[in-house]
């Protein structure tokens, strides 16, 4: 099984039709809880596995970044359904989702300090314990920090993976939002970072609201996340690089269209 | 460590603050402190937007029925209720407004329609109705049977 190669976009049932016409795809992304364990898998995606797309399980609600110990029977679906597709690894989020008994209903960020490092690599190490195949990382979009940092981005980032052995799934557009949103510069993070340890991108389309730029997934991906992204790829090309879309799906034509855009800044081939 | 035992100095365990943080986004609670206050109203409100689009794509017809006013009907009923999933809360929102009598005619059809085809305590979750079920939802009378629901407004039909 090869790993996420070239322009992949995330499978979802509203554009299955959609993605499955596209000729040059080599993989998707399903969100994990979407697929049930016990399969089957959706009709198209095992229509894809048998076109030897690589099917990339990426879960949302792990919540590795609580403190509570990941629950065993959220990291037993996410290993079950990497079989089930089998894929050539998984992605979740450095982030929680959960506390004190409340649903956040969406990621919310950690403070940078080694007590949350100590946690998330603590539940990291539990989920991977399950896992038959690699796990890999992706730092948020967040629109606060916590008060009390005690470690910048890239250092709170590289003690994970250097702790976990984690690969990093770097998010384009979560890097712009973040540093659009504090005022700091995103290419510093990109040179702090370490790209070689990258399975994959993710890129986004966001909507500036209430003075804030928000990673919704509902809008277009804006010309300077394409700028980003080739910046990114200039300095060390991943494999892969795939277009999250999950609402007001636009017209197929606008879609093949942002595919392309995506291919050309990352310099990797057109799959449309 | 400080006396309050976190190694960063700040009252409270991390878990007691992930706590905190989570009630503060969902339901209404003070936020913790030393968090800058406009971007954690930016994210309860990001939370509460993505919320009701979970709603409106179960709720379709009661998002239709209140149009320009649906995002702030739903996110002022919202603010300091932690989410039971869009079913539900779309659901309760309904029962809500039908009490208020401000339940638009769209939202009273469609929630006279799952009024009589699911068994819904307001507790637990809604169970689908496997007997035949006549169910009022103010002058709208629902008959429900195998699965199929007929409507019929103003006076019982039966």
């Amino acid at each position: 099984m090869t790993g996420p190669d070239g322009v992949g976009i995330g499978w979802r049932p509203e554009i299955a039709g959609f993605v499955a016409e596209l000729p040059g795809l080599r993989f998707v992304e399903v969100i994990a809880e979407a697929v049930p364990a016990a399969g089957p898998p959706p009709d198209g995606l095992t229509e894809l596995r048998k076109r030897g797309v690589a099917v990339v399980p990426h879960g949302v609600r792990l919540s590795l970044g609580g403190t509570e110990p990941v629950e065993p029977a959220r990291v037993a679906h996410l290993a079950a359904v990497a079989e089930l597709v089998a894929a050539p690894l998984v992605s979740e989020h450095i982030a929680f989702v959960r506390a004190g008994g409340l649903e956040a209903g969406h990621l919310l960020p950690l403070p940078r300090t080694r007590e949350a490092v100590d946690v998330v690599c603590a539940n990291v190490a539990r989920a991977q314990a399950e896992l038959s195949v690699p796990l890999a990382l992706e730092p948020i979009a967040a629109l606060f920090d916590w008060p009390d940092d005690e470690l910048d981005e890239a250092a709170f980032l590289a003690e994970i993976l250097d702790r976990t052995g984690a690969l990093l799934l770097l998010d384009i557009a979560n890097v712009y939002a973040n540093a659009r949103n504090r005022g700091t510069d995103p290419v510093a993070l990109l040179d702090a970072l370490p790209l070689e340890r990258i399975a994959y991108l993710h890129i986004a389309g966001g909507a500036e609201q209430g003075g804030f730029y928000h990673d919704t997934h509902t809008d277009p991906v804006p010309a300077a996340v394409l700028d980003l992204l080739a910046q990114l790829c200039a300095r060390h090309r991943p494999p892969a690089v795939l277009l999250e879309r999950d609402g007001h799906y636009p017209p197929a034509a606008d879609l093949r269209a942002e595919l392309d855009a995506v291919a050309h800044a990352a310099g990797l081939p057109v799959v449309t | 460590m400080t006396a309050a035992g976190t190694p960063s100095g700040v009252p409270g365990s991390l878990a007691e603050r992930q706590a905190r943080l989570v009630a503060a986004l969902v339901a209404g609670a003070a936020p913790p402190p030393g968090f800058a206050p406009a971007p954690l109203a930016a994210a309860r409100a990001a939370l509460l937007r993505k919320r009701a689009g979970e709603v409106a794509r179960h709720w379709p017809l009661l998002a239709a029925g209140l149009g320009p006013r649906w995002s702030a009907t739903f996110a002022e009923w919202a603010a300091d209720r932690p989410s039971r999933g869009g079913l539900r809360d779309g659901w309760d929102l309904a029962r809500t407004l039908h009490d208020h009598g401000t339940l638009p005619p769209l939202g009273t059809r469609e929630l006279a329609v799952r009024e009589a085809t699911f068994r819904y305590d307001g507790e637990r979750p809604p169970r689908r109705r496997r007997l035949p079920a006549i169910t009022r939802t103010g002058t709208t009378f629902a008959l429900q049977l195998a699965s199929r629901v007929l409507l019929v407004k103003g006076r019982a039909p039966f």
